[in-house]
């Protein structure tokens, strides 16, 4: 019997570009079975929105006074009296950041905890897929999340959304490259480092110091006004926040629009490269199955 | 002849060793992650910026008038720092002994830790002693990081405010051990522990006097046993207004202590049962 080499067109290492979009299909696909399979998620998709600005809003209630006399001063900062609104948009991209930190920035890591993380590595993917494919159940599901939000702000906080829907989309689009971009090169560094939740204290800490999600921003020492500013979460809590509460229109988040636009570049890049180093890095000192 | 010691049931001392065994792995563990024992001290230090700015912006010359008509002081930080050095035994209480045994399901350790002939209540007493030890380091620490970062300050008796904190203590953790076997019974526990930890702190008052909650909403704060803890530990540390006399908020923190004990036992062991008739405890 004569054993017979069959010439492949092409090599099992080199994927064309349909079985690429196979393979994120495929990873989309799991994740979003994963997701379906733990229902609880339906009950932070209604409770969040509603408990997490809940505690800024009744301190805000607090600090207003009976007669009202802090509130004038917050309003004389902000230009703004509808304090619920304003803590409900700054906490909501916060909480948006947060679960991308958590949920993106973990799906590597969490696949290294459970051990499939390197036999699927040795599969002829587009490693990246898993990282994308990861994203987009997750980009889904936080669509409905804010959207929800906003329905539970104008009911049970009274929230008057009196600026533009569009601009707010707007805003909401641009913001997604740039919550993302960090979301990917924090799963990249995570898997090296391994203490992903020092890691998310650090990120989503900083947010919350910085990007002014209960104060605006003029209030800060300068120092930490230049940090902010190096910040994209205060460009879309600036912009998202000026767009829906008030009628200003687009001259009035025309900057903030264009910093996302470069933030996003800027973050999807650096994303795409840490994750480039990270997986060179992980083949060659074999850190990818350790955890 | 000798009558050989059987190897159950476990004598006092062994049981001891056991709890030091189990307090001791949990201490050993937390130390592996030295990343994330650190960040614990920062953490809450983080949570309270966003507050002590927006307080910034409620204020005329650094006094929060506004915020002393319903407190009666105008040191909003003060107040806000000890609401987040207790609400760091609240977490403590929901992710260290509620979430443990979810993290001991996910790491396949937990059936056979159960198959050890030692009580399971006192599995979950080591596991506590370690979580409390960590968080009163912790919060040690952090109190020295908010002398310095927000000037807090305490003006009343300490020894009286442990009157208060030690038997909301006792009754928090009490209410633990009825926790953990909720977690065991659920099993998918993330979204449980995290609303549940962080609703009780909302309707406590953590952030916030509880005066300024809707009269609807108020009631769910007067049943928990640490709206008067807090209130207690403020008004004698703070010197701010009480919602009952502090006497009888401590009488009713020493109530809540006893019962919280009994009950959180007796739920955990009802549970526990439940839970070994189901067959359910090795899988997560």
């Amino acid at each position: 019997m004569t054993i017979q080499t069959l010439p492949l067109t092409r090599s099992l290492g080199r994927p064309s570009f349909l079985a690429n979009w196979r393979a994120l299909a495929a990873v989309m696909k799991r994740e979003w079975v994963i997701f379906l399979r733990y229902p609880s998620w339906v009950i932070s998709l209604f409770i969040w929105p509603v408990i997490f600005p809940l505690s800024y809003i009744f301190t805000a209630h607090a600090l207003s006074g009976k007669n009202g006399i802090g509130l004038a001063q917050f309003y004389s900062i902000t230009g703004i009296k509808d304090y619920a609104g304003y803590m409900a948009i700054g906490t909501i991209i916060w909480m948006w950041q947060n679960v991308v930190l958590w949920n993106v920035g973990g799906s590597l890591r969490n696949e290294q905890m459970r051990g499939t993380l390197e036999s699927n590595w040795l599969s002829p993917t587009w490693r990246f897929a898993y990282l994308l494919g990861s994203s987009a159940p997750q980009l889904l599901s936080m669509l409905m999340f804010l959207t929800v939000s906003a329905i539970e702000f104008v009911f049970i906080f009274g929230v008057q959304f009196e600026g533009s829907l569009w601009l707010t989309l707007l805003a909401i689009l641009l913001a997604i490259p740039s919550i993302y971009g960090l979301g990917f090169a924090f799963a990249s560094i995570v898997i090296n480092v391994k203490e992903a939740n020092a890691f998310v204290f650090l990120v989503r800490g900083m947010v919350m110091v910085f990007c002014g999600i209960t104060y605006p921003i003029s209030i800060l020492p300068e120092w930490m006004r230049h940090v902010s500013a190096w910040l994209p979460q205060t460009y879309i809590i600036h912009a998202v926040r000026t767009a829906a509460l008030s009628d200003e229109g687009l001259p009035a988040i025309a900057f903030d629009l264009k910093m996302l636009a470069l933030f996003g570049v800027l973050w999807l890049t650096l994303g795409y490269i840490a994750f480039t180093w990270m997986e060179r890095r992980a083949r060659r000192t074999g850190a990818i199955g350790q955890y | 002849m000798d009558t050989p010691s059987l190897l159950y049931p476990p004598t006092f001392r062994s049981k001891f060793r056991a709890f030091l065994a189990i307090a001791r792995k949990d201490w050993k563990q937390y130390w592996r992650y030295p990343l994330n024992a650190v960040s614990t001290v920062f953490q809450p230090v983080i949570w309270l910026a966003p507050v002590y700015f927006m307080g910034m912006a409620f204020s005329t010359d650094g006094k929060a008038l506004g915020f002393a008509q319903y407190s009666g002081t105008t040191d909003y930080m003060s107040f806000l720092i000890l609401g987040a050095i207790l609400g760091n035994f609240v977490n403590a209480v929901f992710w260290g002994m509620g979430y443990a045994l979810k993290n001991d399901m996910d790491a396949g350790v937990m059936e056979s830790n159960w198959l050890t002939p030692v009580p399971r209540l006192l599995i979950l007493m080591g596991r506590s002693v370690t979580n409390l030890f960590v968080t009163t380091i912790t919060s040690l620490g952090m109190l020295v990081i908010c002398y310095f970062v927000f000037g807090f300050k305490v003006t009343g008796d300490v020894g009286q405010a442990l009157l208060a904190i030690i038997p909301m203590l006792i009754a928090l953790y009490g209410f633990g051990f009825a926790f953990a076997g909720l977690v065991l019974l659920m099993r998918e526990a993330n979204t449980l522990v995290d609303t549940s930890s962080f609703m009780v702190q909302v309707f406590s008052g953590t952030d916030f006097p509880i005066n300024v909650l809707p009269k609807w909403l108020l009631p769910i704060s007067l049943l928990i046993p640490l709206t008067y803890g807090l209130d207690a530990t403020r008004g004698l540390l703070l010197k701010t207004n009480t919602i009952l006399s502090i006497g009888v908020e401590i009488a009713l923190l020493f109530v809540f202590m006893v019962v919280f004990l009994w009950f959180g036992s007796w739920a955990f062991h009802r549970v526990e049962r439940k839970v070994r008739s189901l067959g359910t405890l090795g899988q997560h």
